[in-house]
């Protein structure tokens, strides 16, 4: 009943919004609006998202099954100039992290009109850094496969960029176009609790993203309990806040060769301090380096690849590491094709979390392999079907703390209508 | 590839370090019109690419023609167009959603407000040469327009040919452009005796780019 609720009420309020851009004569107001409901087969331990102690990989568990309201979204670009827009994002998710429906994404846009083969673009907001290949699509969503790979789960749950990017991209005109070159660098404030999950969680393979009010649950680790080692953490992570006053930073490349190849690569360093700790969000010193690419094959296939690897640390430091001292590592393949009105996915994701430091009540290593098969039927702009399987098989030590096996397979079924509503 | 022009290829071949030799091999008893066809390094026909005679040809424009680049799901159609210099094209916008067309190909540089459907007037292209157009919003949009000083210029069809009538003089340069060529070690421009050559042959020596003109295959492809 609430779930209806909630829907409703954000129905209700984009449904002005929705009939103001219908009317709107010169384009300058772009929406989508999108519904994904349908049936949820899940198997394996209790999701990560009830914050329990067995840290399943996947947003659902068994207490989820049947028919699941999985998100509503919506997308929302007004064109307020000639050369600079606004474009925000909001999801409704039916869980208790935080309003039922809030802000993925609000920023606005300059785009001044190019005097030469560079061209520059100045984003002032939140928004995503520039890492994933596969959510390409309005509402931040992916046309290949309703569950994210490792990576760009991750990103969604603890990355968002809270400040400026500057970009500039190059074609040049000796190259006939075929080729552009890009840079982008962003300075931002906030995201220092974001390494927290990859820490104490891991990695999870799921389609939530975190939105701005949105206090993302933790496992109910031992240390993280009154006594513990943490007990100062709140029991959930505000991935976004800012609690040293320190800017952090990112510097994005990238390579295109006309719409047949796409390289780029980050370097990604939250410059948070890991002694402060703040209404109960701690500091962790998250860096990692990124590296994407995507490929046009003949027959419409299509691949696309992305690694990262990088590192976060919490805490003083003892013994030579700092209390919590983690490296992370992930990587993915997916193989895509589409035929006529359909569309096959195939994903492989690996992904691991290595300890460096010595503290042994607070065990964090895993290691973990999925594969995702995900099928679409694109029957109209406003109706498609999906139907995916993902199973996700991994092995986590601190499971052990409640009693649980570390080595746990999950395997879930999704079948999924989706429902888009655009002008 | 028709048997008419095989022979000619295979003399090519032979002969590619001389263009001008292999050009006169191609000569056949007709007169004009002149039949131009663009072959690629392995002798497959290159369609879209423009063909276009040189002023000497003295055959005077027509006046000023009407010429349209339209914008459809996110692309330039065609993406790639030729007109003569005095032609006005016209910029439609077909899509739902607003574009912003500039090119910064000066002298030919322009801009058209964001807009949708047909709010502007067309745009005039008084000087010859490459004008690359392209979406202020969206990146990925990009189209060329090659000026040419002459009336008589065509694109080649689906077998890389198309058919000029190079006028009623002696010695006439006919040239050849699209943004797939590389222009390095490329012979572009052929100067024919247009009164006794029925058709003339451009053998493209490196690799071409790949065609922007081509419906999307297994990715998205967004400016994100």
């Amino acid at each position: 009943m609430v779930r209806l609720l909630n829907y409703c009420l954000f129905a209700a309020t984009i449904a002005p919004l929705m009939a103001i851009a219908q009317d709107d004569a010169p384009g300058r107001q772009q929406f989508t609006a999108g519904v994904e409901l349908g049936y949820l087969h899940t198997s394996g331990y209790d999701s990560w998202t009830g914050g329990s102690a067995s840290m399943g990989k996947l947003r659902h568990d068994e207490g989820d099954g049947g028919i699941t309201l999985s998100r509503a979204f919506f997308d929302y670009t007004s064109l307020l100039t000639d050369t600079i827009d606004a474009h925000v994002a909001v999801e409704l998710y039916d869980d208790d992290f935080g309003e039922s429906a809030d802000f993925t994404e609000a920023y606005v846009e300059w785009r001044p009109l190019p005097r030469s083969a560079n061209r520059y673009r100045l984003k002032v907001g939140a928004f995503y850094p520039r890492i994933s290949l596969e959510n390409t699509e309005p509402g931040w969503s992916s046309p290949y496969t309703l569950n994210s790979s490792a990576i760009n789960t991750w990103v969604a749950e603890e990355l968002r960029t809270f400040g400026a990017e500057l970009g500039v991209t190059r074609r040049p005109r000796s190259l006939a176009g075929a080729h552009q070159f890009g840079l982008h660098v962003a300075a931002f404030y906030g995201s220092d609790p974001a390494g927290t999950l990859i820490a104490w969680k891991g990695w999870s393979l799921h389609d939530r993203q975190t939105r701005f009010g949105d206090d993302v649950p933790l496992p109910t680790l031992p240390q993280l309990q009154p006594g513990g080692l943490f007990e100062g953490n709140d029991p959930y992570v505000e991935p976004f806040v800012e609690v040293d006053d320190r800017p952090g930073y990112y510097v994005s490349g990238e390579w295109r060769y006309t719409d047949r190849v796409l390289v780029r690569a980050m370097h990604y360093d939250n410059r948070a301090d890991p002694t402060v700790v703040e209404n109960g969000q701690y500091g962790w010193t998250t860096i990692f380096d990124h590296v994407g690419a995507q490929f046009e094959l003949p027959a419409d296939f299509g691949l696309i690849a992305q690694w990262m690897s990088g590192s976060t640390v919490m805490g003083g430091v003892i013994n030579g590491a700092h209390v919590v001292d983690v490296e992370y590592e992930s990587s993915f393949l997916l193989l895509t094709k589409t035929f006529e009105r359909h569309r096959l996915s195939l994903r492989y994701d690996r992904f691991d979390v290595t300890q460096n430091d010595q503290t042994v009540e607070d065990n964090n290593p895993e290691n973990g392999r999925a594969w995702t098969i995900g099928y679409r039927y694109h029957h109209s702009d406003r109706i498609g079907i999906a139907a995916e399987w993902l199973a996700v098989r991994s092995h986590r030590c601190a499971r052990g703390y409640a009693g649980f096996d570390p080595d746990v397979r999950e395997e879930q079924i999704q079948l999924s209508l989706l429902l888009r509503f655009a002008n | 590839m028709s048997q008419l022009f095989l022979p000619a290829k295979q003399s090519l071949r032979k002969t590619r370090w001389l263009p001008v030799f292999a050009v006169a091999l191609t000569v056949t008893a007709h007169p004009a019109p002149l039949t131009v066809t663009v072959l690629d390094r392995d002798g497959d026909p290159v369609p879209d690419v423009a063909v276009y005679v040189g002023a000497q040809s003295g055959i005077a424009k027509p006046g000023p023609e009407r010429k349209v680049m339209d914008q459809q799901h996110g692309r330039f159609v065609p993406h790639f167009l030729v007109v003569a210099t005095g032609d006005e094209v016209h910029f439609p916008n077909s899509d739902p959603i607003a574009h912003h067309v500039y090119s910064f190909s000066r002298p030919n540089d322009f801009m058209l407000p964001l807009y949708k459907g047909n709010a502007h007037p067309p745009v005039t292209f008084e000087h010859a040469g490459v004008v690359t157009v392209g979406c202020n919003i969206h990146d990925r949009m990009l189209g060329f327009i090659l000026v040419v000083d002459s009336a008589v210029y065509g694109k080649t069809n689906a077998d890389g040919k198309v058919t000029l009538d190079p006028g009623d003089v002696s010695r006439v340069d006919v040239s050849i452009w699209s943004p797939r060529i590389r222009p390095k070690n490329e012979t572009l421009t052929q100067t024919v005796d247009a009164g006794g050559v029925a058709s003339l042959t451009f053998e493209l020596t490196g690799r071409l780019r790949p065609s922007r003109d081509h419906d999307d295959g297994g990715l998205t492809w967004s400016d994100y």
